[in-house]
């Protein structure tokens, strides 16, 4: 494969696993984030505390943990997972979790009380309840989700340590720049650098022009 | 954006979720189309390009097959194998390796390529081991070190390379560590050649890695000073990896990989490569010289002991 197309293909993967793996996030750590906020107890905003601190837990640990449990020795081995994109998926995941939570937590504490509280005392059911807030504060969760995005396509620790970095099959921006720094062709590995700046500043550009709109 | 109602958000996430489902299923899919096989593999091998280059010619011959290489160093390459992670390992720390074979994890050990280590150092090489042996040289060097002349950069990292400086220090009688002259950089040969370069160090490479950085004008303070002695050359081995879960298909690709890389194309092809780009081929075939290796591969395994 030529190089341009190697680095197109390079691309698609990385885009595609990270979104997966932020919608996969997302479809826990939004409805986590709800009970957080509805709950008073002390022990849901300890946990907050937890979940804050663990916003900035180094990426490698996480490749780590996940690939001991899921290596064919692992508790998880017999699925078969390791070194497969679902593998980079489930981790960026977890990896963005924290920050997913956290970030929806802020929107969710203060939309809580006017739109859920409102609905249920005008005899929505719980799940009416949820859409209607998930409607009201559509655009922050989107927000939310590509800022999470961006940090699960600009993380190494996790691909290396459970893609694997296999040509045409787990190999993502930020292992494919370790590996051309490695090998020492670090034009290759600055200009994939510079595509992932782009991607990445497309997004926080999109999270701008967005958050804009809001306060029209 | 549009204003959202309920029926749009709704649709964002059956949207969403249905995204999600396809590319599973379409990875998935992908995934089990063909025979898999994956080898760990040491650095060296890798990132010189050959392993790429010769799958490339194997998969002419063996379309439905997808070898996955993952790039580690020796001692991480081998810890891979014993945990079931791979099905054939490409390395060269023949002390490693005896042990890993003495516990029944890898089998059908195959030689198939071989080189050298050098050391290398600054051009001004102040501590004179241009043309000595790889013992004497070692002395020199920590001599030189102690006295604040130089420096010494190590991978630091269990790899071959590692390994092979580390047997080095020991039948020098020497012992660096914890000196404050001998950096460890825990990392790969290429960024390890980098730091030497940087800081006008000596350090041990095999020669795939320094001719290919040096051949690309990474290297411009680093010179070979040390190249010739048994004590440096590297053998490079290919295993099968007896635990991990292979079934008939698998192995019989395996089989064939094996068979590819012994036959003569494949020693071929490990002869050129390199050749046209850097004047001098970066790895030798072991064609010919089976025996002759088997003994100096043994040789290293006692010397380690």
């Amino acid at each position: 494969m030529s190089f341009i197309g190697e680095i197109i293909e390079i691309t698609i993967r990385s885009v595609t696993i990270s979104l997966s793996a932020t919608i996969l996030s997302s479809l826990w750590s939004i409805p986590l984030s709800l009970i957080i906020a509805r709950s008073r107890s002390r022990m849901t905003k300890a946990l907050m505390g937890v979940l804050n601190s663990l916003i900035g837990f180094p990426t490698v640990l996480v490749g780590l943990f996940l690939y001991i449990i899921f290596s064919s020795s692992g508790p998880l081995g017999g699925l078969g997972i390791l070194y497969t994109p679902f593998a980079i998926m489930i981790g960026e995941a977890l990896l963005i979790t924290p920050l997913l939570i956290s970030l929806s937590y802020e929107i969710f504490s203060k939309a809580y009380y006017e739109y859920w509280e409102t609905s249920i005392t005008l005899g929505a059911t719980p799940a009416q309840a949820f859409m209607k807030l998930i409607t009201e504060r559509f655009e922050d969760i989107i927000v939310v989700l590509l800022i999470g995005f961006s940090r699960a396509i600009g993380e190494l620790g996790v691909a290396l340590m459970v893609g694997g970095n296999i040509r045409g099959f787990t190999r993502v921006f930020t292992t494919t720049i370790a590996l051309e720094v490695s090998k020492g062709n670090f034009d290759i590995a600055l200009f994939l650098g510079f595509i992932l700046l782009i991607i990445v500043s497309t997004t926080s550009a999109i999270i701008r022009i967005m958050g804009g709109r809001k306060s029209d | 954006m549009m204003p959202m109602n309920e029926r749009k958000v709704k649709y964002a996430l059956a949207l969403s979720i249905i995204l999600l489902m396809g590319i599973a299923s379409t990875y998935y899919f992908l995934y089990n189309q063909s025979v898999k096989i994956r080898i760990s593999t040491t650095t060296s091998l890798y990132a010189t390009g050959l392993l790429d280059y010769l799958y490339d010619e194997f998969k002419e011959n063996h379309s439905n097959v997808v070898v996955q290489f993952i790039a580690v160093g020796s001692g991480a390459a081998l810890k891979l194998a014993e945990q079931g992670d791979v099905d054939m390992v490409f390395v060269h720390a023949p002390n490693l390796e005896a042990d890993y074979i003495k516990r029944g994890i890898i089998t059908n050990h195959t030689i198939f390529a071989y080189n050298y280590f050098i050391i290398v150092g600054p051009k001004s090489d102040p501590a004179h081991i241009a043309n000595l042996t790889p013992i004497e040289a070692m002395k020199s060097i920590y001599n030189s070190c102690e006295n604040g002349q130089a420096l010494f950069i190590s991978r630091g990292d269990q790899s071959g390379t590692h390994q092979r400086e580390l047997l080095l220090w020991n039948l020098s009688g020497l012992n660096p560590f914890n000196k404050s002259w001998y950096i460890e950089t825990g990392s790969g040969m290429s960024e390890t050649l980098l730091v030497a370069n940087e800081k006008n160090a000596y350090t041990i490479s095999d020669i795939g890695t320094f001719l290919k950085l040096k051949g690309d004008g990474r290297l411009p303070n680093l010179v070979k000073l040390v190249d010739k002695g048994k004590i440096l050359i590297n053998i490079y081995s290919a295993y099968i990896v007896e635990t991990a879960k292979t079934n008939s298909d698998t192995q019989k690709v395996i089989k064939s990989l094996m068979k590819f890389i012994l036959s003569d194309t494949g020693q071929e092809l490990i002869g050129s490569f390199g050749v046209d780009k850097y004047g001098q081929p970066l790895f030798y075939p072991a064609k010919g010289h089976e025996d002759e290796l088997r003994e100096i591969w043994q040789w290293f395994v006692d010397l380690a002991k």
